[in-house]
């Protein structure tokens, strides 16, 4: 179609500067928490995290050593004329990348059957798509995922639960990942709707640039204790000890049925994302 | 306070019985490293069949690190190392760290009490890499000396690296077996009910 070239030059664009850059807001929040952090040990950590945001930003080179999967999240403008096979397009811009890429990404993609790891698989890219109203733009979130952040998620369904239980269930999911996930690390919770539903609110808010609560005062009030809460843990960065765990929680709700899911996801302290605006005509903003 | 430490492989028990929990440690000299699974499930495999590993591991160290390698030359080049979480390894690590009498262990996030009473009969030691780390860590490798098992996918192959000054390397379980994860999560574990105290009187 029409656009297809260009979609699937920033697929592999997007990918490429995900894995390669910390996100500004996450810079941000990192030197934050160097302010705040009680304990040499902390510090250290966290000044050695900044070295290596600021050496890849200085030499354009990955910041970890694994890329993980390549995920996108394509946000459709009901007014946007951009015209694409975008699951196409993205796929064929990401292997694109792969081929030429230097250095050479490690294989990572995994077949969970066989436990085969390749640059490539079936149903990867993961490219997912939502709808904006009244807007002319197409934008495209890119979230490589890996292991390490990614195998400490979670899901649980419960009837009717009060706040109460949701807030001990978040709290406790922190705990099962200790410090195992990068942290300090960015928290996505999903509240309600259906078992997808929570999964995709809770991966999605760990996509919202920290420093911006969300906008209904109580759930920013929610996030800003279960933030005070986990950080009270104590686990610390890199889980050796310290008063920052996360760099901020943030939820997101749907109204459901009683049954009600709650699902928590985690970004590791690199929190890769790269965002980009398709406008009319072809374009493109760079949002991050 | 904790301390900064330069250590020079190879090393002697003694100089891994003063580390303390916490403590930053620099190394520099040769270090052994792979973060596969299926090596390490290969490497306990035939550690009990009695064939000797690739690379020599007794009384030395292996890393959970993962190398992007490439032939090059006739050699080795590599372009970059990264730690990977080592809790992956933990139903293999108390084999294999008594099966070579290992000093040093290490990667991201820690190893169960199982892997840490191993560490503590070996009078070994693990230690804390920097999750994310990438460019810092790949500066300090001064070269490749010996790839093992290189039909594997790049990470997966056993490496044996020159390095000078990797770190900082926090010394998170001490020759004791005393685990700096463990005390972190008891700690963590015990200010479960006044946090939910708290979460409690925050929503009013």
């Amino acid at each position: 179609m029409a656009d297809d070239a260009l979609i699937r030059r920033l697929g592999g664009e997007l990918f490429n500067r995900a894995v390669r850059r910390v996100p500004d807001d996450t810079v941000h929040a990192l030197r934050q928490a160097m302010e705040r952090e009680r304990t040499e040990t902390a510090r250290k950590t966290l000044a050695m995290q900044l070295r290596s945001a600021e050496l890849a930003a200085e030499r354009n080179a990955f910041v970890c050593s694994d890329n993980g999967i390549p995920v996108y999240f394509v946000r459709l403008g009901s007014e946007s004329p951009i015209r694409a096979d975008f699951k196409a397009a993205l796929k064929a811009g990401y292997e694109a990348l792969v081929e030429n890429v230097q250095p050479p990404f490690l294989p990572h993609v995994t077949n969970p059957l066989t436990r085969e790891r390749s640059h490539t698989g079936k149903g990867v890219p993961i490219v997912t798509f939502d709808q904006e109203g009244g807007v002319d733009w197409v934008e495209i979130v890119c979230s490589p995922k890996a292991l390490g952040s990614g195998r400490w998620a979670a899901l649980e369904l419960f009837t009717f639960p009060s706040i109460a239980e949701i807030e001990a269930y978040v709290l406790d999911v922190a705990i099962r990942a200790g410090g195992q996930h990068c942290p300090p690390v960015a928290v996505g919770v999903g509240i309600g709707g259906t078992f997808d539903y929570a999964a995709k609110m809770a991966k999605e808010a760990t996509l919202r640039p920290l420093g911006t609560p969300h906008t209904d005062p109580e759930v920013a009030a929610m996030e800003d204790r279960l933030t005070r809460a986990i950080n009270a843990l104590g686990y610390g960065p890199m889980g050796t000890g310290g008063d920052t765990t996360t760099l901020g929680v943030h939820v997101e709700w749907c109204a459901g049925h009683g049954f009600t899911p709650v699902a928590v996801a985690f970004n590791c302290w690199i929190n890769r994302r790269s965002r980009v605006r398709i406008h009319p005509g072809g374009d493109v903003e760079w949002i991050e | 306070m904790s301390r900064e430490i330069d250590l020079q492989l190879p090393l002697g028990r003694a100089d891994l019985a003063g580390l303390q929990l916490g403590d930053r440690v620099f190394l520099t000299g040769e270090i052994v490293s792979s973060a596969g699974l299926p090596t390490y499930e290969r490497l306990v495999r035939e550690l009990s069949e009695g064939i000797a590993p690739p690379v020599a591991l007794q009384g030395g160290c292996i890393f959970h690190l993962g190398s992007a390698l490439e032939a090059r030359d006739g050699g080795w080049h590599l372009h970059y190392i990264n730690p990977t979480t080592s809790t992956r390894f933990d139903a293999l690590m108390p084999a294999l760290i008594e099966g070579f009498d290992l000093l040093l262990t290490g990667g991201k996030g820690g190893l169960s009490p199982e892997s840490a009473r191993a560490l503590a009969r070996t009078g070994g030691v693990y230690l804390s890499f920097p999750g994310g780390g990438a460019p810092i860590l790949t500066d300090a490798v001064e070269a490749v000396v010996e790839v093992a098992w290189p039909e594997m996918v790049s990470h997966y192959r056993i490496v044996r690296l020159r390095v000078k000054r990797l770190g900082p390397l926090t010394v998170g379980i001490d020759a004791r077996g005393n685990s700096l994860f463990a005390q972190i999560d008891t700690v963590a574990k015990g200010r479960r009910d006044e946090i939910l105290a708290a979460l409690a009187q925050s929503r009013g």
